[in-house]
């Protein structure tokens, strides 16, 4: 009788795991093969969202009103460096006015419509984060009820943290480029050098320990230096072209000594996100 | 008396309140919590489910609550919810209970005995989901840097965390009771 109910556990055991694998693929190839996760997913995530919102509301407003406290303490520093970076800026922001009428009413004499540039931003606010140490994942309050579709890319502040991983009808799951995994963070950039030649590539993934973002495989001749501004090509896909990603810090070989590997700071603080960009394109 | 009790409504309301409450945590204190490369992970969730069966084993015979069942329903919130990826935590969860519900047997649950008891489920939930997530390739991470990076700095904050809330916990279930 011992033995028997031995064999019965094991049993358990085996068909909960064939269960959980099979699970788990299933799951794995929806979320990279299909734009949207069965409808059921959908209804439940969206469910989960609102209760969601109800209860990030106390802690995201404590966290809120911490930080402003220890941001009002150095405040008067800050402002006098912004008023000189506010002068500099109307001078910039009246120039790209007139740049972009300009290159609007060029677009319209050479009959383009849409070119790789050309996006509208969707904001966004992070509800919550994933507590796992593998994904680092936040799901934003915007949906596809708002256009939002799978692989656009997220931006925060300056730069490109992201691209959206899962839709749901009033949120979704935004996978950060400091995420890890296979398919994470592959978006195709551009580099121009100083001396006026771009560089073509895509990046490759995340060091955790310097906090910079890699990008291998280069076979450029190109000399790359320090401070060389990265943004996305618009190559392949739905990414527009123009999104700042970060500057170049260190270029090195790569691991096989073959081509170069560059490492790229970020041009946004990871780390804490509240409020999101998404940059939707037509299709 | 479970089926008359307030626990019957309570326990899945505390459930779902630390199971969104998780990801809140991680979202305010992310800048604290991920310090690349280590980070903490918030498991409220699972200290709440822990309680729940170390309470249960307190009282006997009288409030035998169906915790797996609801570890189940926990776990498949949290894989749809926060990962995207089902079948990990809908299945991690129910074996920590089981776990928990097996160490109860052997050791009377107290304070200090149910941090050891926390200790290996953590430990457990922490194990779980890296070899789960090592499976299907979300992480590439190595083993060793798992234990030092993800596995310590967890086990220190929940640890902490059980600290300050069983006490509060155990208030909650004997009003609820």
């Amino acid at each position: 009788m011992q033995k028997f109910s031995f064999n019965r556990r094991l049993v358990i055991i085996i068909v909960c795991l064939i269960v959980s694998f099979a699970l788990m693929t299933v799951s794995v190839t929806i979320r990279n093969k299909k734009s949207t996760p069965p409808l059921i997913q959908q209804f439940g995530n969206d469910i989960v969202g609102l209760v969601d919102r109800v209860v990030a509301l106390p802690t995201n407003g404590l966290s809120s009103s911490v930080s402003s406290i220890s941001e009002l303490l150095n405040t008067y520093q800050e402002n006098q460096q912004l008023k000189q970076q506010v002068s500099e800026l109307a001078q910039t922001k009246v120039r790209d006015q007139t740049l972009a009428k300009e290159n609007k009413q060029l677009k319209k004499e050479l009959k383009l419509n849409a070119s790789l540039t050309d996006y509208t931003a969707v904001s966004a606010a992070v509800i919550t984060r994933t507590p796992s140490s593998w994904q680092n994942q936040v799901v934003i309050n915007k949906g596809a009820a708002a256009g939002v579709q799978k692989n656009m890319p997220v931006m925060s502040g300056s730069g490109l943290i992201g691209r959206i991983a899962e839709v749901n009808k009033t949120n979704s799951k935004v996978e950060l480029i400091t995420d890890n995994n296979d398919s994470a963070n592959r978006f195709a950039v551009q580099i121009t050098t100083k001396s006026g030649t771009t560089v073509n590539g895509v990046l490759s993934g995340y060091k955790s320990t310097t906090g910079q973002i890699t990008m291998d495989n280069i076979t450029t001749k190109a000399k790359l230096s320090k401070g060389d501004k990265v943004v996305t090509s618009g190559l392949g896909g739905v990414t527009p072209k123009g999104l700042y990603v970060g500057t170049v810090a260190k270029a090195s070989g790569s691991d096989y000594g073959l081509a170069t590997k560059l490492y790229i700071t970020p041009a946004t603080d990871l780390s804490s996100l509240n409020v999101v960009t998404v940059a939707v394109t037509k299709q | 008396m479970y089926r008359l009790s307030k626990l019957r409504f309570g326990f899945p309301i505390g459930l779902f309140l630390l199971l969104l409450l998780d990801g809140s945590i991680s979202q305010s204190f992310s800048v604290q919590l991920f310090r690349y490369p280590s980070a903490m992970v918030s498991h409220l969730v699972v200290l709440w489910l822990v309680c729940g069966a170390i309470f249960e084993a307190d009282q006997g015979e009288a409030y035998p609550m169906p915790l797996a069942v609801w570890a189940a329903i926990a776990g498949a919130v949290f894989d749809l919810y926060y990962t995207g990826i089902f079948g990990v935590y809908v299945f991690v969860f129910p074996v920590v209970i089981y776990v928990t519900r097996r160490l109860v047997l052997y050791i009377r649950p107290n304070f200090l005995s149910g941090l050891l008891i926390y200790f290996i489920d953590i430990t457990i939930v922490e194990a779980l989901g890296y070899l789960a997530s090592r499976a299907i390739h979300l992480t590439t991470m190595s083993g060793s840097s798992f234990l030092v990076n993800t596995l310590g700095p967890t086990l220190a904050f929940n640890l902490a965390m059980f600290v300050i809330l069983y006490f509060p916990i155990r208030w909650v279930y004997n009003w609820l009771k």
